[in-house]
C-alpha cells in the first residue's frame, strides 16, 4: 500500500496556523513523524492565497527535505503552482494532482513526459463538475487515459482518485465508487488507485471507524494508494491485515486466519478478525439478520455471533462500530441513521 | 401532545413514514394549512438547524428531518393551492466559477428550502453573468447565496459580488456567502451582506434578512 502522509496541509487548522506563523519546528516534527510511521510520500499543500503559494511551497518543501529523504507529493489545486513547485524537490515525487478540468493535463503531463520518474495523481472530475454516476466518472477516466497516452505516460505512473465523497449524503453507500475502481483496475492492472479516505466520514460521528472500514473495503476493490494520517496506528494495522488477507486470495469461508495471524506483528493481530469480518460482509459470506420488530438489520446480533472471546471493552466497541460502519458503507443503512443511532446509544463508547 | 406538536416532533426525528399521515390528520382537525406548514414543519426544521449549529446532531439527522418535511409538504401542497404562496421568497444559490464542490451548497439549499424559500440552484462553476441573469430575470429573488471551497476560487467570489453590485442587483437582493475557506473578514472585505458558517445558520440568517 502506497501511503501519502496528509498532515502538512494548510487547510488543517493547526497546520494552517503553523504555516502562517512560520513555525518551522512544528512542521519538521510532523514530517519526521510521518516518515517514521511508514509514509511512502509526504504530501505538502500550502493552502494559501495564490499570489504567495509558490514561495510558501518552496519554504515548506525545503523544510521537509531537510529532515527526511521520503519523496514529496506536491499538492495544490493550481496546476501552474505545481509546475513551479515541483522544481524545488530534490528527488522525483508525486504531482498532486491533475483532473479533466481546464488545461491541467496540458500543463502537467509534459512535465511527466520530460521526467519519467515522477508519478501523478489524477482526479475524475472535469469541467462539467464532480460526476454523479459511475459511467460519467469512467468517461472522465477514459479522457485522462487518452491524454496520458499522447504524452507516453505509462499507466503505472498514475494514481487515479475516483473521488471519495462523504457517506452521509450518498444514496447507495460506496457502491458507485467501488464500480469505478473495479472497472479501472480491470482495464489497467498496473494503474494505482488512490483516495483521501477520511472524506468518507465527514459529518458523521466516530470518524476513525468509518475511515478504517472504507479503507478495508476499497482495498478489496483495488485501492492501493491513499492519502491519510500515517500516525493513525489502528488504520495502519487494518491496512496491514487487509494486505495479508488479500494476499491469500479473495475472502472465503475457509480462510485460515491463524496462519495469517502468525505472520503479523503482535500489536496488529487483534485487528485481523474484525478486518476479515468486514471483508466477509462485503463478500456476502456474513450477513446480519433482519430485526423483525424494527425493520432494521440486526448488527448487534451479528456482533454477538462474531465477537468470540474479545475481552477488552474498547476493542469490542470498535469491532461493533466497524460492523455498523461496514453495513453503512455497503449501502444498507438509510443515510447512516442506524450508525448514528448506535453512536447515540453509546454503543461505540461514551459520548464526550 | 397536540396533533401539531406530534407532527413537529415527527419532523425533527425524521420520521418520513409518519409525517404524511400526521399532516392529513392535522388538516382533518381543521388546522390552517399555513399553520401546519409554519408551526408543524418550518419551525421544527428551525429547531433541527439550531441543534446542528450547536453540534448536537449530525448531517444525516438533518437530512432525514428535511426529507420528512419534504414528504409533509407534498401532502400539504394541494390543500394550499389557491391560498397565499407557500414560499417566503426565492433564493438563488450556486458555487462560484472555477469551483466544482457542491455538497455543502446542496445542504444549504436543503435547509433554505426547509425554511420556506423557493430555491433556484444554479449548480457549480457558475459564471458571475449567470448569477446576475438569475436575479434580473425574476423580481421575486430576494437573496443570492455564493459558495466556494477552495482558496483559489475566493477571487471568483469577490468578482461575483462586485459584478452583482455593479449591475445594480443590491437594490433587489441581499448577498450571502459561505464555504470552508470563507471568513466573516473576507465577507466584509468583498461587500457581502452576510456570512454564515453552516447550512443551519444560513437558513436562520436568510429568514432574518428578509424579515
Amino acid at each position: 500500500m502506497i501511503i501519502i502522509g496528509e498532515k502538512i496541509n494548510g487547510s488543517i487548522p493547526s497546520m494552517g496556523k503553523a504555516i502562517a506563523e512560520r513555525n518551522e519546528e512544528y512542521i519538521k516534527e510532523i514530517a519526521i513523524k510521518q516518515a517514521n510511521a511508514g509514509a511512502t510520500y509526504i504530501d505538502v499543500c500550502a493552502s494559501v492565497a495564490e499570489d504567495i503559494e509558490v514561495e510558501t511551497m518552496h519554504w515548506l518543501i525545503d523544510l521537509v527535505q531537510s529532515v527526511t529523504d521520503k519523496p514529496i507529493a506536491v499538492d495544490s489545486p493550481s496546476a501552474e503552482v505545481i509546475a513551479e513547485a515541483y522544481k524545488f524537490c530534490n528527488k522525483p515525487g508525486l504531482l498532486n494532482s491533475v483532473s479533466g478540468e481546464g488545461n491541467k493535463m496540458d500543463i502537467l503531463f509534459p512535465i511527466m513526459k520530460e521526467h519519467p520518474e515522477w508519478e501523478c495523481v489524477a482526479l475524475l472530475s472535469d469541467d462539467t463538475g464532480i460526476p454523479k454516476s459511475a459511467a460519467d466518472r469512467l468517461r472522465v477516466f477514459n479522457n485522462i487515459m487518452a491524454k496520458a497516452k499522447e504524452y507516453d505516460i505509462d499507466p503505472s505512473r498514475l494514481h487515479i482518485d475516483p473521488l471519495i465523497e462523504m457517506l452521509c449524503t450518498a444514496e447507495d453507500g460506496i457502491a458507485m465508487v467501488e464500480e469505478v475502481m473495479e472497472t479501472i483496475k480491470s482495464q489497467y492492472p498496473t494503474i494505482h488507485i488512490t483516495g483521501a479516505v477520511s472524506n468518507i466520514s465527514f459529518n458523521l460521528p466516530y470518524r476513525k471507524i468509518l475511515n478504517m472500514g472504507f479503507t478495508v473495503l476499497s482495498m478489496a476493490d483495488g485501492l492501493d494508494s491513499a492519502i491519510f494520517d500515517p500516525l493513525n496506528a489502528n488504520l495502519m494495522a487494518m491496512i496491514a491485515c487487509t494486505e495479508a488477507i488479500l494476499a491469500k486470495g479473495s475472502v472465503t469461508e475457509g480462510m485460515d486466519l491463524s496462519a495469517i495471524a502468525a505472520e503479523l506483528p503482535a500489536e496488529q493481530v487483534k485487528f485481523l478478525y474484525p478486518t476479515y469480518a468486514a471483508l466477509a460482509m462485503k463478500a456476502g459470506i456474513i450477513e446480519p439478520e433482519e430485526d423483525e420488530e424494527y425493520e432494521e438489520r440486526d448488527i448487534e446480533g451479528l456482533f454477538e455471533e462474531l465477537k468470540g472471546n474479545l475481552t477488552e471493552d474498547a476493542d469490542a466497541r470498535d469491532f461493533l462500530g466497524l460492523l455498523y460502519a461496514t453495513d453503512a458503507l455497503l449501502g444498507n443503512d438509510d443515510f447512516c441513521m442506524a450508525y448514528v443511532g448506535a453512536f447515540r446509544d453509546e454503543a461505540f463508547g461514551p459520548i464526550k | 401532545m397536540s396533533k401539531l406538536e406530534e407532527l413537529a416532533t415527527a419532523v425533527t426525528k425524521g420520521k418520513s413514514k409518519l409525517v404524511p399521515n400526521l399532516v392529513k390528520e392535522c388538516l382533518a382537525e381543521g388546522i390552517e394549512p399555513t399553520t401546519i406548514l409554519n408551526v408543524g414543519m418550518i419551525d421544527a426544521m428551525g429547531i433541527v438547524g439550531e441543534k446542528f449549529k450547536n453540534n448536537e446532531i449530525f448531517v444525516p439527522e438533518m437530512l432525514v428531518a428535511a426529507r420528512a418535511m419534504k414528504k409533509g409538504v407534498e401532502v400539504l401542497k394541494p390543500a394550499m393551492a389557491g391560498d397565499s404562496s407557500v414560499s417566503i421568497g426565492k433564493y438563488v444559490l450556486g458555487t462560484v466559477a472555477g469551483d466544482l464542490h457542491d455538497i455543502g451548497k446542496n445542504l444549504v439549499g436543503m435547509m433554505i428550502e426547509s425554511a420556506g424559500f423557493e430555491v433556484i440552484d444554479l449548480g457549480v462553476d457558475v459564471p458571475k453573468e449567470k448569477f446576475i441573469e438569475a436575479v434580473k430575470n425574476d423580481p421575486e429573488v430576494k437573496i443570492v447565496g455564493l459558495s466556494a471551497l477552495l482558496t483559489t476560487t475566493m477571487p471568483a467570489m469577490k468578482e461575483t459580488v462586485e459584478a452583482l453590485i455593479e449591475a445594480g442587483c443590491k437594490n433587489q437582493v441581499k448577498i450571502m456567502v459561505g464555504g470552508a475557506p470563507i471568513t466573516q473578514e473576507f465577507a466584509d472585505e468583498i461587500g457581502a451582506d452576510c456570512y454564515t458558517q453552516d447550512a443551519a445558520s444560513a437558513a436562520a440568517a436568510a429568514k432574518a434578512l428578509i424579515a
